[in-house]
């Protein structure tokens, strides 16, 4: 009785399973916190659901987005972007310069990346958005890739003025909407480019790597991002996936309080520098030794990364000399003693990624042969910042992502300015490097930018504010059902609309 | 039931009145105790808040300078606790201060995961549990009372994000049958439900085993035996109904266990219940939610405890001590 | 019903020591002495990373071999044993001890007394645990402390109601009554009537206490809500090294048959054979 009803059960259930039109199945570990675009804009803009004026391709370099081509006027202030002329929203209305200067506007108000640009005014003429600034920003362009400055349809917003439905102009629209965990996708009737590959994508919040390993292997999900590293070689090995990694501008640093009496000797940081071991760290928790950061930026950051710069590398014997030239001396406990206070301090990381508290504690058992006691506090994401602030925080690990705003001169100018930031320098300021990168910001040319660029790398490497400990990867894998697939390591957009079903 | 001795009906009521009045306590001390406990958390609530809503690559010390003006967190704390009582003494449970949504909507969603996924979990439980227990009682020593005590105990001591991976390794990725993770489909609830179901079976396919046998040894089915009666007829009649109370009671407390216990495996299984949301809530320092989960939670609580009172004094109107 | 057939069988006439409770005890007894000496016997640090052993296997120098940061996997689960030993009978004497006497009280003075424990003991009941643990635990996260007091606080309930009930049981019945009517102590009747018929399903109900606790407790450490890394809590030692499953699946099961074990041995120890 038992047994034939269970058999029945599983027969209905593997049925249900087998719809006619399949949606392709992404799966990824970002949750729907809220539908705002301040909030979960990034998923919309991947999702290929909104869109942004400007847009970015794997090398960095910004392409059109519901802007077809963009200029400065002479004097640099005064900014035009024309709109595509085809461009709807999904409701059916155009996208009109009316439209994305209000959204604009809006969003300057806000906290988010546009918040920081010196920006005068924002006005429709005609098919163009005018931006008008206080003073010269070149990197005005890259600042309109980042996801909070999505355009949305008026229809979005509702009677209370806050964002309740998503009607953007991308080549999907929302089908449904659950947040914090699902929502499903279908190609728009509005859409004038190329047809999406795919009519239909179900995209599904699972927030545990090992489970979405698992997704991908059953065969069970098309598209997975962002894979455990210990996973990656097992999928691998496995005939019917595809894995692709890239790497992506994000690097794991120890955010450092200059100003606290235990770091403020910039040969203690550069001894803490020489004493992590980086290689084994990588190699071990995330399977990959050539993302051992030896500076700052990695590779793949066009510009920013310097071959010829004397890389930061383990050794120590230099770091015990250094840290016996700032006075500390090993005490009885083995612990190093200076003026009589041992050098103990607290670590404090976060659990949002999943390898900073493993990678916090190999740090901890590092420093420890040098006689440097850390304790390892795992807390919310929001601490360091809250004791960056009231100078509490002693040292923090921290995973910072350049690619905010797709020229690093962003992230640069806000981590680095004198004060710090959340997740840059904390008690730290450099003259030289300030004036830098104000002056990047105003300089368009490549060219004339470049040896300022390296300048600014150098003294971030010698001065150590912050102590670069890895770069970082992302692996994605594809079910070999689907080809077309397209990484971008700046993850603004992952083409879904360009997949297609394999033959 | 038709008509009740009036004492049995005043007694009914008796039981309703003091489930209400729980009720009523238990949304006070929630309400109170939310925001209380969560107010008296170290640290600043508007950074969590801007944490949990914008994310960590985040800018949040400005960030949440902009939660605080917009959510009133600079007034003094009584003027706050006042404002939020007031609120849920209309019934108005307010916003989720991380995804702006009302709580009423995030409770419907999220409630209503848990629900189906512990509802399914119960129902595949009374398959399993009960109809083993009986067997086992009626044969006592017997191989399914033996097979099923190890099975029991096997389960039981197996933490249930254990016992889920087990299954998913074996229903997922060597059998390929259900999917490891995912909301939506009854596909997707198979893997989840299964691994509550087969813990709260362990215990009440026991809790059935020990009423069966208690009832089996009494003298009445002894003489409903001797009168002749069919062995059907006296299961149905006589074993059924009186070993009933214990397994309803019992699973009172699994329900419990169940709305509370899910939220290890809703995590593991990517599912958007309410533990699940319990546990973000409070991550993020987001009273309204939290509270509306908690009240969500403790009701239940008080109407499946409520369930149970008018279920076992339908099965035995014989008024008892507590 | 078992716990009523508990206590209608006089505690005397029963054999104690069945088969099965002495399987639970020798197993108990071993992890006992595992957890205790574990420690002192491997002298090595169950946080001391050796990148260099990474994930070797049983046998060569690390005797139940290492894990992804080659820390010693014997080491780790003698720590993670103790911790779980002794987490859960902290909790379960700290629930215990206060809800049996509330429990006593109740039954022995009743009145307004046995009212308000009542009202309060439903109105707790009705909060959830979880709520109690996370909120508590938000206030120093992955220390013992709030982890101890949040499950102890959800576990007291429990205690409080058996005993209540049980002895309230036992305080009606007419022996107890008449001793009482004949002018003996409060203590005596507790001691020689009331203790012995509440004693067995007070086990019983600790063992479940306990189980409950180490389950939690791991489970806790498994939604990295409880214990942190690197604390050797065999419940984060799970999930710490399940992406290695395909690599070392005998390291993964370590830890899982531990608390299984653990488990295992309290359930066998108070399990009351009512036949």
């Amino acid at each position: 009785m038992t047994t034939k009803l269970v058999a029945i059960a599983v027969a209905v259930l593997s049925m249900t399973g087998m719809a006619a039109a399949k949606p392709l199945k992404v799966v990824g570990p970002w949750e729907i916190a809220g539908i705002d675009p301040a909030q979960s804009g990034f998923v919309f803009s991947r999702m290929q659901v909104a869109e942004t004026l400007v847009s970015v391709d794997a090398d960095g370099k910004l392409t059109a987005g519901l802007a077809t081509s963009w200029s400065a006027a002479e004097d640099g202030l005064t900014w035009r972007f024309r709109l595509r002329e085809a461009a709807r929203f999904h409701d059916g209305s155009a996208v009109t310069a009316a439209i994305v200067a209000d959204t604009l506007r809006k969003v300057q108000g806000g906290a988010g990346a546009l918040s920081q640009v010196p920006v005068a005014g924002i006005e429709p003429d005609g098919e163009d958005v005018v931006i008008r600034l206080s003073k010269p920003f070149a990197a005005l362009p890259a600042y309109l890739v980042n996801y909070t400055t999505i355009i949305l349809a008026p229809s979005s917003i509702g009677a209370s003025g806050k964002v309740e439905r998503i009607v953007g102009s991308g080549p999907y629209r929302v089908k449904s909407l659950t947040p914090p965990l699902n929502m499903q996708l279908e190609a728009a009737a509005e859409w004038a480019g190329a047809k999406p590959g795919i009519a239909e994508v179900d995209y599904q919040a699972v927030g545990q790597g090992e489970t979405r390993a698992l997704m991908a292997e059953s065969g069970e999900a098309d598209l997975v991002f962002s894979m455990l590293p210990v996973s990656v070689e097992r999928l691998k090995r496995n005939p019917n996936l595809d894995v692709r990694i890239a790497t992506i501008p994000r690097t794991r640093l120890l955010k450092v309080n200059a100003a606290s009496p235990l770091f403020s000797d910039v040969r203690v940081r550069r001894a803490i520098s020489a004493t992590l071991d980086r290689e084994g760290t990588t190699r071990v928790i995330l399977r990959n030794a050539d993302l051992a950061a030896t500076q700052l930026f990695p590779k793949a950051l066009a510009g920013w990364h310097d071959p010829e710069l004397p890389p930061l590398k383990r050794d120590l014997a230099a770091a015990k000399a250094l840290l016996a030239e700032a006075g500390w001396t090993p005490g009885a406990d083995g612990v190093l003693h200076k003026d009589g206070k041992p050098f103990s301090f607290t670590l404090l990381t976060y659990a949002s990624w999943p390898e900073l508290p493993p990678i916090a504690t190999a740090i901890q058992a590092q420093l420890k042969q040098v006689g440097i006691d850390a304790k390892v506090s795992v807390g919310n994401a929001s601490e360091i910042p809250a004791r960056h602030k009231d100078g509490t925080l002693e040292m923090g690990l921290v995973s910072r992502l350049y690619s905010i705003v797709p020229d690093a001169i962003g992230t640069l100018r806000d981590d680095y300015k004198s004060g710090g930031s959340d997740w840059g320098a904390t008690g730290w300021s450099n003259d030289e490097l300030n004036a830098l990168v104000e002056t990047m910001a105003q300089t368009s040319d490549p060219a004339a930018r470049a040896p300022m660029q390296r300048r600014a790398i150098a003294i971030l490497q010698s001065e150590l504010p912050s102590i670069p400990v890895t770069w970082s990867e992302l692996a994605v894998v594809a079910n070999k059902r689907v080809t077309g697939l397209r990484i971008d390591p700046l993850e603004v957009n992952y083409g879904l609309a360009a997949i297609r079903w394999a033959q | 039931m038709g008509s009740l001795p009036s004492a049995g009906r005043n007694r009914m009521k008796r039981l309703v009145l003091a489930r209400l009045l729980q009720a009523g306590l238990v949304m006070l001390v929630v309400g109170i105790l939310c925001f209380v406990l969560v107010r008296a958390l170290p640290g600043d609530p508007a950074m969590r808040i801007a944490a949990g809503r914008y994310g960590p690559d985040a800018n949040i010390t400005e960030a949440a300078e902009q939660v605080r003006r917009e959510l009133g967190l600079d007034q003094p704390l009584l003027v706050q606790l006042g404002a939020s009582l007031g609120q849920l003494a209309r019934l108005d449970l307010g916003h989720s201060v991380v995804t702006g949504l009302p709580i009423t909507k995030e409770l419907r969603i999220q409630l209503g995961a848990t629900l189906w996924l512990s509802g399914s979990a119960l129902a595949l439980s009374l398959l399993l549990g009960p109809p083993i227990g009986l067997l086992a009682g009626l044969r006592r020593g017997g191989w399914v009372d033996n097979a099923s005590l190890g099975g029991a105990i096997v389960l039981r001591s197996l933490p249930p994000f254990v016992l889920g991976l087990l299954l998913i390794l074996v229903f997922a990725m060597l059998l390929g049958l259900f999917p490891p993770a995912g909301y939506g489909t009854w596909r997707d609830l198979a893997l989840p439900a299964l691994t509550l179901a087969l813990g709260l079976a362990a215990v009440s396919s026991r809790v059935a085993r020990d009423a069966v046998a208690a009832v089996a040894r009494t003298p009445y089915l002894a003489f409903a035996r001797l009168k002749g009666l069919p062995e059907a007829v006296v299961v149905r009649r006589h074993v059924l109904r009186n070993a009933a109370i214990p397994v309803i009671s019992y699973l009172a407390l699994q329900a419990i266990y169940l709305i509370e216990g899910v939220v290890v495996v809703e995590t593991l299984f990517g599912i958007p219940g309410i533990g699940h949301a319990l546990v973000h809530a409070v991550i993020a320092r987001d009273v309204p939610m939290v509270q509306g989960t908690a009240l969500a939670m403790g009701l239940l609580f008080v109407v499946i405890a409520m369930a149970v009172d008018l279920a076992c004094h339908w099965l035995d109107p014989r008024p008892k001590r507590t | 019903m078992s716990t009523a057939d508990a206590t209608l069988v006089p505690i005397t006439q029963r054999s104690w020591l069945t088969p099965s409770r002495m399987a639970g005890l020798a197993l108990l007894g071993l992890l006992a002495l595992f957890a205790l000496s574990g420690p002192l016997l491997v002298s090595v640090d169950p946080s001391e990373q050796d990148f260099a052993a990474s994930l070797a296997p049983p046998g060569s120098d690390y005797l139940l071999g290492a894990d992804h940061y080659g820390r010693s996997m014997l080491a780790r689960l003698a720590y993670g044993a103790r911790l779980s030993f002794g987490m859960a009978l902290l909790t379960v004497a700290t629930a215990a001890v206060p809800g049996i006497l509330l429990g006593l009280l109740a039954a022995w003075r009743g009145g307004w007394l046995e009212r308000v424990l009542d009202l309060v003991s439903t109105v707790l009941l009705a909060l959830p645990g979880l709520l109690l643990v996370l909120i508590l635990l938000a206030f120093a996260p992955g220390t013992f402390g709030p982890l101890y007091l949040g499950l102890a606080l959800t576990l007291w309930i429990e205690f409080y109601r058996v005993t209540w009930v049980t002895a309230g049981g036992v305080l009606k019945q007419p022996h107890v009554e008449a001793t009482r009517l004949l002018g003996f102590g409060t203590s005596y009747i507790l001691r020689s009537l009331v203790l012995p018929e509440i004693r067995p399903i007070l086990i019983t109900l600790s063992a479940f206490a306990m189980s409950t606790a180490i389950i939690a407790i791991s489970t806790l450490s498994a939604i990295s809500v409880g214990l942190r890394p690197p604390t050797p809590e065999l419940g984060a030692m799970i999930v710490e090294l399940l992406p290695y499953y395909a690599e070392a699946p005998l390291h993964v099961l370590m830890p899982g048959i531990l608390i299984f074990l653990l488990v295992l041995g309290l359930q066998l120890a108070t399990r009351s054979d009512a036949r």
